[in-house]
């Protein structure tokens, strides 16, 4: 049971750090918003595998709900496509 | 191009993977003990001690007991700085007020309906946790982000307009929120008050009766656990978080009318 866990924090670590690589490279700061996102998500899992679940119930609605409406609130403001 | 990107991706990958299992054979130094730490083992003896309530604070859960008893000054700034962020967002663009009619009716008919399901859910999840900090995971920041996601959630899918015309404006978070901050204030300061009147000694964010000040806070409601004062930082603490962060939310997408608007008040100002 032990290794499944850890398995699934494996797998949460390396969508991660795809995600946030994705998240960094990519010119439509749209998409990025949504990679960082899914990397949150990722890390939301990991938080709670690691028996954190005060930090989870904290870090779902912050950057999943919150921090993206406002980042795309800010986009919508500016600029969309990084030159 | 794109197969170097594949390569700088798969390689930052691999060194994590090789960092986490040197940490795991101990290759970077010694990692956290099996064992539980001395702190750790007095934390978890003495949140939920009814033998020894003058190291106790009569709660069901550590990480709320440390957060808002044993280190309730250290919460209580963090909280400030919060507040003081939105405070400082809504001076930016003070002068404002809510107009209906500019934006559109929202989102298609579909997602307003699975929002119309979802929308109780959420509440009732922020709400329980908010008010079940001291018994499980959770408190009140992370109900009042709970809710205050439900309202983003709200006014993007059914538009501002839906949301301002049933009453929500920006001076109503505004005392909503100081509403919470002033709860939380009073709940630090009740048992001063009492033991002021009473004659006795106590302390600023004191819960349960500790050495040489008798006074404590009610533990129970009827057969539930309360927390003492738990439940009332809980409960204001979402209160306040869930109307400041609609408040920010609501501030930050303000439209262009409302925007010159309140620019023009400024000029009448000066």
């Amino acid at each position: 049971m032990e290794t499944l866990f850890l398995f699934i924090a494996t797998v949460a670590a390396l969508l991660s750090v795809v995600a946030t690589y994705l998240a960094i490279r990519a010119r439509d700061m749209l998409s990025a918003v949504i990679f960082s996102a899914v990397q949150s998500t990722a890390y939301a899992i990991m938080f709670y595998i690691f028996m954190a679940p005060d930090i989870v119930l904290v870090y779902i609605p912050v950057s999943v709900g919150v921090l993206p409406a406002v980042t795309i609130l800010l986009i919508k403001r500016t600029e969309r496509y990084e030159r | 191009m794109r197969t170097r990107e594949v390569v700088i991706a798969v390689s930052v990958a691999a060194m994590v993977v090789l960092l986490a299992y040197a940490i795991e054979v101990g290759g970077l130094g010694p990692i956290a003990p099996q064992r539980i730490r001395d702190l750790a083992a007095t934390y978890l003896i003495n949140t939920y001690n009814p033998w020894n309530i003058t190291l106790s604070s009569l709660s069901l859960e550590a990480v709320t007991a440390i957060v808002w008893d044993y280190r309730g000054i250290d919460t209580f700034f963090e909280t400030s700085v919060l507040f003081v962020a939105i405070v400082g967002v809504t001076s930016l663009l003070r002068g404002f007020r809510e107009k209906t009619g500019l934006s559109s009716a929202g989102l298609s008919e579909i997602v307003k309906t699975s929002t119309k399901v979802l929308a109780p859910l959420i509440l009732v999840a922020g709400v329980a946790i908010a008010l079940h900090g001291h018994l499980t995971p959770g408190g009140g920041f992370q109900g009042g982000s709970f809710i205050a996601v439900l309202f983003i959630l709200l006014s993007v899918t059914f538009s501002l307009d839906y949301a301002i015309s049933y009453g929500i404006s920006s001076r109503k978070l505004l005392a909503l929120r100081s509403g919470g901050l002033i709860g939380i204030l009073v709940t630090s300061l009740a048992l001063l008050i009492a033991s002021l009147i009473l004659g006795v000694n106590s302390y600023i964010f004191q819960n349960m009766a500790r050495e040489g000040a008798p006074l404590s806070m009610p533990s129970w409601f009827l057969d539930r656990p309360t927390g003492g004062t738990l439940i009332w930082f809980n409960t204001f603490e979402a209160l306040a978080v869930a109307a400041g962060i609609s408040l920010a939310f609501l501030v930050l997408s303000l439209r262009e009318e409302e925007v010159e608007e309140a620019l023009g008040q400024v000029e009448w100002y000066e």
